[in-house]
């Protein structure tokens, strides 16, 4: 394992560090930071490793995403869904690379039209997180159901789209500021030739790649955006161009307008630096996708060019963000879900592919994460708001083909359900976290930094990857 | 703050560019002359201009052909900037689309039958809602065709014990989540409620969700109106649109029976569905975070992102009691929101005002400079790329949380140290902040497809640029813009030599020129 550069970091972040871990004192954060530094192993011209979170946008239905089908848990799915369930005769039990009894000698299937990540499953280069949600502690279903929320406390408003998303991406409801991605961008960002190009979306705004010090820089799919106006003659003019780039750059006593301007700095620096680089990157592997318009396609596209021009921009790690929007099924989940799943499989399968022609599959780890999971049972058409959920890790590192975490029975009244069928996670989104974070490089000392409730749970590393 | 008779020329284009789009040397004279009371008042009385369903009836969107136009939803666009931009009840549009970010419909999921006449039905209600009384629109939105399609109220199930099928849940939650009371329990001034924990105290719960969720159950389109056409190319027929405009009907033998708790509320078991409809929403209207909770929005939407709480308080005042006993007239609140002090006198405060969102600044252009089309068919489409377009197009958020959330603070600013929101910075991104540069570049000179700017008062004046620039910055800014940056702007456009003699073309190259100049200026940004 590699560690990250802890230095330089910000007085205020290490004395942050310094207080959660424990340390009181002047010297404390000196010392953490020296530790720190000479943990840090000396980076390889070829040193590189990229996180890229994949957020299912609207809760995805894992209920259809994997399908137990042996015929016990399914007789059991196929009444508890009803007509939102998938036929048994499109089922198929994924085979893991070694023997693997779940709950319930439950086996699970993906959909037919998921072929490509059955495929990476089975060839290893994708692994199942089953059951994995929001948690600030371990949580049985009498816990959960305990009047005592001192000592059973819950993640805030649950169920409730706009937060758990912020859940799920810093830890923390609607208003959150600092994501996980962010702050492992703070630890790596100083490695990096060019620390803005850290933590990266392709899919605008969102909190997990913003960090205390990392800024979350935003590309669109088809590059950075120049403005035209700057780099031509707009109207025949350079005064005007020249007036236009003073105008929208120099600083000003108002916050909000200097703000502005900030970003109208970066935006066109930036511009040139990415796109300078991204010129000399020629990817073969084809996103042009099967089913229509892909849109986590195009997202994951500009991603592995951005990964291809990682020597010319000095990226040693970095974390990305990308997304696909559409997921809450509470009608035509059977026609919807379908279409969305196949451009999930086919953004997935092409990117893993764009990363073995690029020789960083092993350096790269993609991995989906999303608002929560929903219920199995049905509300007509569709399926509504639950908690834990299934997510998918993939990557030449990913020890795939396996299951992790604990299989929920196919049920909606045993003690690892909240109410038709919304499961109540077994593994938390620390825990997931903390295993993405650790093979990123972040050293056990800094994870609660990274993932502040890491220290209620005894397994901080699910192993897969 | 001027009393009524002494409003300056800046003060009332400040005023016009919150209570509408643009402004007008006619607009501000009467503002000037009528005062903002009066000149409210006379907005109230004007009548609304040609629907949004109108519109495209006119434009021949219903027509029935091969080509299957019934299921393209893009003349939803054309429809809206139309409504925007082109038709008379300023006022009343902008307060529509300051509602149209509070309960949020978008055009990008609906299909089905008629999608442009889904969201046209659905800016209808907004506009005819915008000076009512905000429990009927609680009502028309709940019961509209297109939030029925968007939050599933249509086609929503009671329970069936036999299969384990619940209600849907998903308009029960947003109803009390973002379109009435919000999370957690407020005070009058729309600060949060603190528990005895010091922790704010939620309103709801998940079981207040499962139970509301059945009063919405048993409606689906209200088809008694259509008219089914069977046609050659299709084996089955192409419905009429009036589905998109009726109110949603219910089914008593699909709506559910059981009782309902929410809120404090009980609602009998076997209580007929109007009944029970009536009883939770009157029940929500009730509650006395609506005041607060919407108040506080409709005052980001249209004078600033941080309202102190006293300003929130009086807003919320206006929305509990409008001075007649009546509550929720909407009216009351946007004359609370727009003639408070804090709205009218410019902020001191260097975090002060809001980021005027891209929408509102390319509408403010249009509605200023004049836009004129030939054909009348406003073809503009969605804008809601950030990269070729301005991030955002109307009535086409990426979900029912808007474009932005009223609580965003963005990292590493100013604005979020000083515990501070921002929530249009949400969507001002590298790429955006290049991608709208580059949209205005080609839209100030040469417009939108048929949409094309007039310039009316502009040509007039072109060969003088300190005084174009003038004008466009009391017009477009409300005169926020600072004599240097004026200065600076007067003297690139002066590149262009412009004359009296000039041609049209290098006229209107330097009026494009002075626009984007102005547009792009940080000081014209953020509305102060």
């Amino acid at each position: 394992m590699t560690n990250i550069i802890t230095t330089p970091v910000s007085r205020r972040t290490m004395l942050r560090r310094a207080s959660q871990l424990g340390f009181m004192g002047a010297a404390a954060p000196l010392a953490i930071n020296l530790a720190g530094a000479a943990e840090a192993a000396a980076h390889g011209a070829n040193d590189y490793r990229a996180l890229v979170c994949i957020f299912l946008y609207g809760g995805n239905d894992h209920g259809n995403t994997l399908i137990p089908c042996d015929p016990i848990n399914y007789s059991r799915y196929s009444a508890i869904r009803g007509q939102v369930g998938i036929l048994k005769k499109y089922l198929s039990p994924l085979k893991t690379l070694a023997p693997q009894t779940l709950t319930d000698d439950l086996q699970y299937s993906f959909p037919p039209y998921a072929p490509r990540l059955k495929l990476l499953f089975e060839s290893g280069k994708l692994a199942a997180q089953l059951n994995v949600g929001p948690l600030i502690t371990p949580l049985t279903l009498q816990q959960y159901k305990s009047s005592n929320r001192a000592l059973y406390p819950l993640p805030p408003k649950l169920f409730s789209h706009n937060d758990q998303q912020s859940v799920w991406q810093a830890l923390g409801s609607e208003g959150s500021t600092i994501g996980w991605g962010g702050r492992m961008g703070d630890l790596a960002m100083a490695g990096n030739g060019n620390a803005l190009l850290t933590c990266i979306s392709a899919a605008g705004n969102a909190v997990f790649v913003s960090g205390e010090n990392a800024l979350q820089y935003q590309i669109s799919p088809s590059g950075a955006i120049a403005v035209k106006a700057i780099q031509g003659l707009p109207y025949g003019s350079p005064a005007i161009s020249e007036a236009l780039h003073q105008l929208i750059t120099r600083p000003s006593e108002h916050k909000l307008e200097n703000e502005l301007a900030i970003l109208a700095r970066r935006s066109i620096k930036m511009e040139g630096v990415v796109n300078t680089a991204l010129a000399k990157v020629d990817i073969k592997t084809s996103f042009d996708q099967l089913s229509g318009p892909n849109p986590l396609a195009d997202q994951l596209k500009i991603v592995a060019r951005l990964i291809g021009a990682r020597k010319e921009l000095g990226s040693k790690r970095q974390v990305f963000f990308v997304t696909l929007d559409g997921f809450d099924h509470h009608a035509d989940l059977s026609e919807k879900h379908v279409d969305l799943i196949k451009k999930l499989d086919e953004a997935m399968a092409a990117f893993y592919v764009a990363t073995v022609e690029l020789g960083v599959q092993r350096d790269v780890t993609a991995f989906t994460a999303s608002d929560f999971g929903r219920t199995l049972v049905n509300n007509g058409d569709g399926s509504d708001h639950g908690w834990g959920s299934h997510h998918f890790i993939m990557g030449g590192a990913v020890k795939g083909g396996k299951f992790y975490g604990t299989a929920p029975h196919v049920s909606v009244d045993t003690d690892d359900q909240v109410g038709q069928g919304r499961l109540l996670p077994s593994t938390s989104v620390d825990q997931y976290a903390a295993t993405l974070a650790h093979w990123f490089g972040v050293p056990d000392h800094e994870m609660a930094i990274v993932l502040p409730n890491i220290g209620n749970f005894s397994n901080r590393n699910m192993g897969f990857v | 703050m001027n009393i009524m008779g002494s409003i300056s020329e800046t003060e009332a284009a400040r005023f016009l560019l919150r209570a509408q789009f643009g402004t007008s040397e006619a607009e501000i004279a009467a503002v000037r002359a009528q005062g903002y009371d009066a000149w409210l008042e006379a907005q109230f009385a004007t009548p609304r201009g040609q629907s949004g369903i109108d519109w495209l009836d006119a434009h021949g969107h219903n027509a029935v052909a091969k080509d299957v136009k019934y299921f393209d939803p893009t003349a939803g666009n054309y429809m809206i900037w139309n409504q925007l931009i082109g038709q008379p009840d300023q006022m009343r549009q902008r307060c529509a689309f300051a509602l149209s970010q509070f309960t949020v419909v978008s055009l990008n999921p609906i299909d089905g039958f008629w999608p442009p006449y889904m969201l046209a039905g659905w800016w209808d209600v907004l506009l005819e809602s915008a000076f009512g009384n905000f429990r009927d629109l609680l009502e028309r939105v709940t019961l509209n065709p297109a939030m029925g399609m968007y939050l599933n109220t249509k086609g929503n199930l009671k329970e069936d014990p036999k299969t384990g099928r619940q209600p849907d849940e998903n308009y029960a939650r947003e109803v009390m989540q973002l379109f009435t009371i919000g999370l957690y329990e407020l005070n009058p001034d729309g600060t949060d409620k603190k528990g005895a924990d010091g922790k704010p105290i939620e309103t709801y719960g998940q079981d207040d969700v499962m139970n509301l969720a059945r009063v919405f159950t048993g409606y689906d389109h209200n088809m008694d109106r259509v008219k089914y056409q069977t046609v050659a190319w299709q084996n089955y027929p192409v419905v009429s649109h009036e589905f998109c405009v009726d109110p949603m009907k219910l089914d008593p033998k699909k709506h559910s029976q059981l009782e309902v708790r929410f809120l404090g509320l009980t609602i009998p078991a076997g209580t007929p569905g109007p009944d029970a409809l009536k009883l939770a929403l009157d029940h929500l209207f009730a509650h006395p975070n609506v005041g607060p909770f919407f108040a506080h929005q409709m005052i980001q939407r249209m004078a600033a992102s941080n309202p102190s709480p006293a300003y929130v308080r009086r807003v919320a005042a206006a929305f509990n009691d409008n001075g007649k006993g009546v509550r929720g007239d909407l009216k009351a609140v946007w004359r609370a929101v727009l003639t408070d002090p804090e709205a009218l006198d410019p902020p001191a405060n260097p975090l002060g005002g809001k980021l005027r969102e891209p929408v509102l600044r390319v509408l403010g252009w249009a509605r200023t400079c004049g836009m004129h089309s030939d054909n009348g068919a406003y073809e503009i489409y969605s804008t809601e790329r950030a990269d070729e377009g301005l991030g955002q197009s109307p009535l086409k958020s990426s979900s029912v949380f808007n474009f932005y959330r009223p609580g965003y603070a963005p990292p590493h600013t100013e604005i979020a140290k000083a515990g501070l929101v921002a929530p249009e910075f949400q969507i001002e991104t590298e790429t955006s902040l290049a991608g709208y540069i580059n949209f205005l570049q080609w839209s100030l000179r040469w417009g939108y497809k048929d949409v094309k700017p007039t310039y009316v008062s502009l040509r007039a004046i072109a060969h003088d640029t300190p005084a174009v620039v003038a004008w466009l910055n009391l017009h477009l800014s409300g005169n926020q813009l600072s004599d240097a940056t004026c200065v600076l702007i007067a003297a690139a456009l002066a590149s262009k030599n412009v004359t009296a003699a000039s041609s049209d073309s290098d006229k209107l190259d330097m009026i494009a020129a002075a626009c984007l100049l102005v547009m792009s200026a940080p000081e014209y940004l953020v509305q102060k």
